[in-house]
């Protein structure tokens, strides 16, 4: 089976655990968790997830910050990310998308069609360690 | 309490005499450094208010421009978050009390004015501003703070309620999901305070675009079948036009409108019954309406139904899990859509809502003015806004403008590339992109390198800075609403009506002033004191720019032989290569940049030398 590593960057603990539980209703997900921008750097350089979901305002090193620093390391530069926020104003979403992330998604979210929104901004071949079946 | 917040107080008082006392008292009781400035009837404080950052306004509401009531509406609407202080009568409780409840601040009354009355009033103003940066700051929190918690209350509801951690037993079911309804209810009202403040103090930006109104009705309906099922409603659309009905809107607001409109009818339907909506396109409008079969708006809460926080009946809406905020946040959307939203009385019983939006052939057709006189000077207005742009047209049309509306910054970039206009206004906020940028297009085409621009704004801070501080040559900064005297005086201007580059005469050893020069003027370049005399015979110029260093300083020689072929006289711009020393220059046409280390300041000089020449001035000669 297919297993898509989505790295979770969120210091509200509680908000981990419930998008951990809605992530975990697809099948192939594989989730893990990190509660700030420095542990996100760090985690994403070794396990190298197919998509990572980074909370916007976090203490110390913010979101954007943390996708700036994602694509300076060419380890992590390729990865798709969603920003999850609970600011969504339609300027600032353009903003996100404009530093660089794949899509914006606005909390509070709905758990059960979580899953499925962040497998919509999967780019095709989002996991680059998934076995490819060959056609001819 | 401190009185410091408050630094630029305007008064408005057409009785001189009042207004010198007042200036006395106020000059004794206000904090040290409080700038007071006086007109004298509404227009010129509309005026400064829309120029100046004001921290409370003063008004005597008997002006000879403006009454009572009037004159107090028209001063909320020209600055509805300055403080305003109403000087009253003695004898005028009553005008008082309105004043009040129009939103002003406090009220002195004439004749009875002390120290005390005055440091009371800029005591509250002090207040009053000290509670708009908190309920800004309180906001921007609460959006965060209250959202936080809210994600993992209704995510932990939703994926119990959802089955994801297990079938749940009967009794456990059902409470659960009153908690997550309940959870989702509160998610909407923080969502709707928060869209209704945002709305209220113009913060919200419109994407406005071609929309498929039927495309947004079939969303809203997917998205509220849910909703429906509960109330045991079902919606229907009565589709009484089968093609595509565009219109322009920015489709998230108007699935918003669609989408409150609809909860709001399910909501007051009984059970069993249908909310039918229906699509008519009219000539250049689409109407769109939402029938449901309630039992109808009772007669007294008819005037209120609009009103923020209004029910009809409170014990009703806890009922009906309303917010009392949604159509108040629909009426207040279709006005920016320049669309309008009413209600009836439906036939056979229940409401009917209707909503009309202007159809984008319609609004697209607006766009380039035909019905101005041929020989119009044609001006490119780029303002999303249509009723603004329609209101500027109707003003410009009388004074012999003709203009032609750009309703996105692509928009105008291409109207502009395919005709030569001879001013365009920018509102600084457009759906595709900021006006500055749009600006800083235009300038790179050849032919819009010098064209007067002025800026249109909403707000009277956002990017004026950058403006300032980038070498994009705008003309002037206008706040909405726009002053329209001071625009046409503007647009009167001699570089707006010439709709030709600038000569400028150089006078100096070197051409590096002359390179710094060429983006904004012609130049012509001498180094020599007889030269000059012989480009100024051959030809006229509208500035010429002196170094003083020039065959020993006698280059300011030149300064009395500095006229055109009519004899007017050329302003001239004087700097100093060595930097060190600052020429004093007594003559009055003389304007003297700082420095030659300074190549830009000096551009800027010229560059408003140029933007206030005389109307004399001709074009060259041969």
């Amino acid at each position: 089976m297919t297993v898509i590593r989505i790295l979770l960057v969120d210091d509200e603990p509680d908000i981990r655990e419930v998008v951990d539980v809605s992530l975990g209703l697809d099948p192939e997900f594989k989730t893990r968790a990190c509660a700030s921008g420095a542990d996100a750097l760090a985690m994403a350089a070794e396990w190298l997830p197919s998509l990572i979901l980074l909370d916007v305002m976090m203490p110390l090193m913010d979101g954007p910050t943390t996708l700036a620093n994602l694509r300076k390391n060419p380890r992590t530069a390729h990865i798709p990310v969603l920003f999850l926020t609970a600011r969504t104003q339609s300027g600032e979403i353009a903003h996100y998308i404009s530093l660089g992330a794949q899509g914006v998604l606005s909390k509070p979210f709905d758990p059960m069609t979580l899953a499925a929104s962040v497998r919509s901004h999967l780019p095709v071949w989002a996991d680059h360690h998934a076995p490819v079946e060959q056609t001819t | 309490m401190s009185t410091k917040l408050i630094k630029a107080i305007l008064l408005v008082e057409d009785n001189p005499a009042d207004a010198r006392l007042l200036r006395e008292m106020f000059n004794e009781q206000g904090p040290h450094n409080t700038e007071l400035t006086h007109v004298d009837c509404m227009s010129a404080a509309e005026k400064h208010l829309s120029e100046r950052a004001v921290d409370m306004v003063l008004l005597d509401p008997g002006l000879p421009d403006a009454q009572g009531l009037g004159a107090i509406r028209r001063a909320r609407a020209a600055a509805p978050r300055v403080p305003l202080v109403v000087l009253t009568g003695f004898d005028d409780e009553t005008l008082a009390e309105q004043a009040l409840q129009e939103g002003a601040q406090d009220y002195l009354i004439k004749g009875q004015i002390d120290a005390r009355g005055i440091l009371r009033a800029l005591r509250y103003a002090t207040e009053r501003k000290r509670l708009e940066r908190l309920k800004d700051e309180f906001v921007s929190t609460v959006s965060h703070e209250l959202r936080t918690p809210l994600t993992s209350i209704s995510g932990s509801l939703g994926l119990l309620t959802g089955n994801a951690a297990g079938i749940l037993p009967d009794p456990m079911a059902r409470l659960l999901a009153i908690a997550h309804t309940n959870s989702q209810r509160l998610v909407r009202l923080v969502n709707d305070i928060l869209d209704i403040e945002k709305m209220e103090a113009g913060r919200v930006v419109f994407n406005f675009r071609r929309t498929d109104v039927r495309s947004v009705v079939e969303q809203a309906i997917d998205a509220n079948r849910g909703f429906a099922e509960g109330y045991g409603v079902r919606i229907r659309l009565e589709d009484a036009c089968a093609a595509a009905v565009d219109v322009r809107a920015d489709p998230d607001r108007l699935l918003q409108v669609v989408t409150n409109l609809l909860s709001n009818a399910i909501k007051f339907s009984p059970a069993n019954n249908e909310v039918v909506v229906a699509i008519e396109r009219g000539t250049d409008m689409v109407r769109l309406t939402v029938r449901d079969r309630g039992s109808g708006i009772p007669v007294d809460f008819k005037p209120l139904i609009f009103e923020k926080f209004a029910q009809a009946d409170a014990k009703d809406a806890r009922q009906k899990g309303g917010t009392g905020l949604g159509l108040s946040i629909v009426k207040q959307i279709v006005d920016r859509l320049s669309g309008e939203v009413g209600f009836a009385d439906a036939l056979g019983g229940g409401t009917i809502f209707h909503v009309h939006l202007p159809c984008w052939d319609h609004v697209a057709s607006l766009a380039i003015d035909r019905d101005s006189k041929p020989d119009s000077v044609r001006l490119l207005l780029c303002e999303d806004d249509l009723d603004t742009a329609l209101t500027l047209r109707e003003q410009l049309r009388q004074n012999g403008f003709a203009t032609d509306f750009a309703y996105s910054a692509g928009d105008a970039f291409t109207c502009a590339a395919a005709t030569q206009y001879r001013a365009i206004l920018v509102d600084i906020h457009l759906p595709d992109g900021d006006g500055i940028s749009l600006i800083v297009r235009l300038r790179e085409l050849p032919q819009y390198r010098d064209t007067s621009i002025i800026v249109i704004s909403a707000d009277p801070n956002r990017g004026r800075e950058d403006l300032r501080s980038s070498k994009l040559n705008v003309l002037d900064w206008l706040n909405k609403p726009v002053d329209f005297d001071r625009l046409m005086r503007l647009l009167l201007k001699p570089v707006v009506r010439a709709n030709r580059r600038p000569r400028i005469l150089h006078v100096d050893e070197d051409d590096i002033v002359a390179r710094a020069l060429n983006d904004i003027a012609d130049v012509v370049t001498v180094n020599s004191i007889e030269a000059a005399q012989r480009a100024l015979k051959a030809s006229d110029f509208d500035l010429a720019v002196l170094d003083v260093a020039l065959a020993n300083g006698a280059s300011l020689d030149l300064l009395p032989e500095l006229r055109d072929s009519k004899g007017n006289v050329i302003p001239v711009v004087v700097f100093s290569a060595q930097g060190a020393s600052l020429m004093d220059v007594a003559d009055e046409q003389a304007a003297l940049a700082k420095s030659h280390a300074s190549i830009d300041s000096l551009v800027a000089t010229v560059r408003d030398r140029l933007a206030s020449r005389p109307e004399s001035v001709s074009g060259a000669t041969a």
